[in-house]
């Protein structure tokens, strides 16, 4: 059945969804300083007429385009890209309407209508790119062009509560990726040499199979922060014990047990993508490999290794986003990393300091994503370039 | 009823989990001794401020109303995309049920506290909202899934759209969509735990209130009623969908 409507529904019921919540929710708001709650503005006092009203238009206009035009999805692609363009500079013009520079405590918040605009704009970009067939290059031109809209307006955005919070906190900040990234990645680096070799053996010995994926899945199973817990109480006795642990700094609490619980929870993505994919390889494939003379070596090397690598790229993926947040909890045995930000937002009831943390894990958690499917992509057999 | 039968016949490892559950939120504080010997410099080495059974019944409550909402909004957006009249929804609700799990866990929870203050509610929310994905992803799946043979031939003897999607859809897709709740219940079982740093009361308290407090002996008896717990449910989870497919091979032949 096709649609009546001459427009896309599903832009039309985003861009309803994101006038309702632009005029209905508070766009931003005006903090005195870090402990009074802020005062939160509408769209119309936060930005002021000619911009509440152009934001409207291009919203209505993307709405209405009708779909029988050949063009239509290119235009709305360009006003959606339009759109979030604006967002980090009408931040910048409510920072500079309402923040008076001469109160240096003063801080701007960013309301819920902000948020909220930002999700469904996001909506409306992947149903757009789903409908149109976009070149990689042109993906990566908006990226950086959002990209570099968002570093244009950062001396703008000093006074944002999330800059303020950063701006305090440079140094742990820096820290905190330090050790995010080192858990992440030595959780990942271990798990992909270790479930490599486990997948050659179960592949080699199937009794093991049935065994040992269900102990993997059985530790899958435990939530994290009943592992971390659980690992502390003997690993600060073995410390305790081992002058060699206490000189490596393995105690009950910090980076070891994090370490440990987040190598538990790889193995069982990395195991079974790779086990899979290489057992996956069409025997056809690997008799004609033998049959033109190759050596055991050179079909694993040259045939079996290369069919396998997207799936178990694939594997690398879901097990960097899913040590990314699991760090993240990490933080509550002192692991460090950017938990630590959410824990202490937490704390003190700083809702600026929690986003400082999770934003950052969201954004390394895309960024993963992005990366591995697009690594995964460029290994599909028969795709070159 | 039979169903029921046939669990608790076959089901002797739920059982055994929940034994072991039961016994521990039961019976922990009768092992003073054995804490005590693990946080020797400590007065109170067991977790009182609530009992094990209240904090147990208060997570699976919040564990299972987030279910059950998700369940009922999760299945049923999957369904309305795939008829005809919600198909146009079709593609970005399954591009936003993958890129969704992207977001760890964590993230949502936190950044459920500015929007809803502390409590059970954000934590509610937070479950709401991510256990909603693979539910959603799962069900697409599983409709998809059916041969369009099987769908003709319903309708070739005279079924209703609905009794179609009742009749043979839904229980032809169950097992799928099962297992879309079994990963989002596992899911949220974990960041319930996680949820008593921002104000709700789960088996999470003792844990933390271990860890703020340095009391190795609280976070253990948190760590392995949420373990047990996770294992029960799993299990629970595991044989419900070993009896569906047992039931879906008769439905075949």
């Amino acid at each position: 059945m096709k649609s009546t409507l001459p427009v896309n529904r599903v832009l039309l019921v985003l861009v309803l969804l994101a006038l309702a919540s632009l005029w209905g929710l508070d766009y931003a708001s005006v903090q005195p300083n870090r402990i009074v709650p802020g005062a939160g503005q509408s769209l119309m006092s936060a930005l002021g007429w000619p911009w509440a009203s152009v934001l409207t238009l291009l919203l209505v206009i993307c709405a209405c385009t009708p779909v029988r035009s050949s063009r239509a999805l290119l235009y709305q692609l360009m006003i959606v890209v339009l759109l979030i363009l604006q967002l980090p500079l009408s931040l910048g013009w409510f920072i500079e309407r309402h923040i008076d520079p001469a109160l240096p405590y003063a801080r701007a918040g960013i309301g819920a209508g902000f948020w909220v605009l930002l999700f469904l704009l996001g909506l409306m970009l992947i149903e757009i790119k789903q409908r149109i067939r976009l070149h990689a290059g042109w993906s990566l031109v908006i990226w950086l062009l959002i990209l570099a809209v968002i570093l244009i307006s950062v001396p703008w955005l000093e006074p944002l509560a999330l800059m303020r919070e950063y701006q305090t906190r440079s140094q742990q900040f820096a820290q905190a990726l330090r050790s995010h990234l080192a858990l992440v990645g030595g959780a990942v680096g271990f798990s992909l040499v270790s479930g490599f070799i486990l997948a050659l053996l179960l592949n080699r010995y199937p009794a093991a199979r049935k065994s040992c994926f269900g102990v993997l899945s059985f530790i899958q199973t435990i939530p994290s922060l009943a592992l971390f817990g659980l690992l502390i109480a003997p690993l600060s006795y073995l410390s305790a014990n081992s002058p060699l642990l206490q000189q490596l700094n393995v105690r009950g609490i910090g980076w070891a047990p994090a370490l440990l619980a987040l190598i538990a929870y790889s193995l069982l993505p990395m195991v079974r993508n790779t086990f899979i994919a290489l057992h996956e390889v069409s025997a056809d494939v690997l008799e004609s490999a033998r049959g033109m003379g190759m050596s055991p070596r050179q079909v694993f090397m040259q045939v079996r290794l290369p069919l396998a690598l997207p799936i178990i790229i694939e594997g690398v993926r879901i097990t960097t986003i899913q040590a990314i947040g699991l760090t993240a909890v990490a933080a509550l045995i002192g692991a460090g990393g950017f938990g630590t930000f959410i824990f202490q937002g937490l704390g003190q009831a700083a809702m600026d300091l929690i986003l400082l943390g999770a934003l950052p894990i969201i954004v390394l958690a895309l960024l993963a994503d992005a990366f591995f499917s697009a690594a995964a992509d460029r290994f599909k057999p028969g795709v070159k370039g | 009823m039979s169903l029921v039968r046939r669990i608790m016949h076959q089901g002797f490892m739920p059982l055994f989990w929940l034994a072991l559950l039961l016994s521990a939120a039961l019976g922990l504080h009768q092992l003073e001794t054995l804490f005590q010997w693990i946080q020797p410099d400590t007065r109170a080495v067991i977790y009182s401020r609530d009992s094990f059974l209240s904090l147990l019944l208060n997570h699976l409550s919040i564990v299972g109303i987030a279910a059950l909402v998700s369940i009922v909004i999760g299945v049923g957006a999957a369904i309305a995309v795939s008829r005809p009249w919600g198909r146009d929804f079709l593609p970005l609700v399954s591009q936003v049920a993958s890129i969704g799990q992207t977001f760890p866990p964590v993230a949502v929870l936190a950044l459920s506290v500015p929007l809803f203050g502390f409590g059970a509610v954000p934590t509610m929310f937070a479950l709401i909202l991510y256990g909603l994905l693979p539910i959603v992803r799962n069900t697409l799946v599983g409709l998809r899934g059916i041969d369009s043979s099987v769908l003709e031939a319903a309708r070739g003897v005279g079924m209703s759209s609905v009794q179609v999607l009742l009749q043979v859809e839904l229980p032809l897709a169950m097992n799928v969509i099962l297992a879309g709740i079994r990963t989002s219940v596992t899911i949220n079982i974990a960041t319930a735990a996680i949820g008593s740093t921002i104000g709700a009361s789960t088996l999470g308290d003792p844990v933390i209130s271990g860890l703020v407090n340095g009391n190795t002996a609280y976070v253990l008896q948190g760590a392995i009623l949420i373990g047990l717990l996770a294992v029960t449910v799993d299990s629970l989870f595991e044989r419900l969908q070993n009896s569906f497919s047992v039931m879906e091979d008769r439905l075949i032949k």
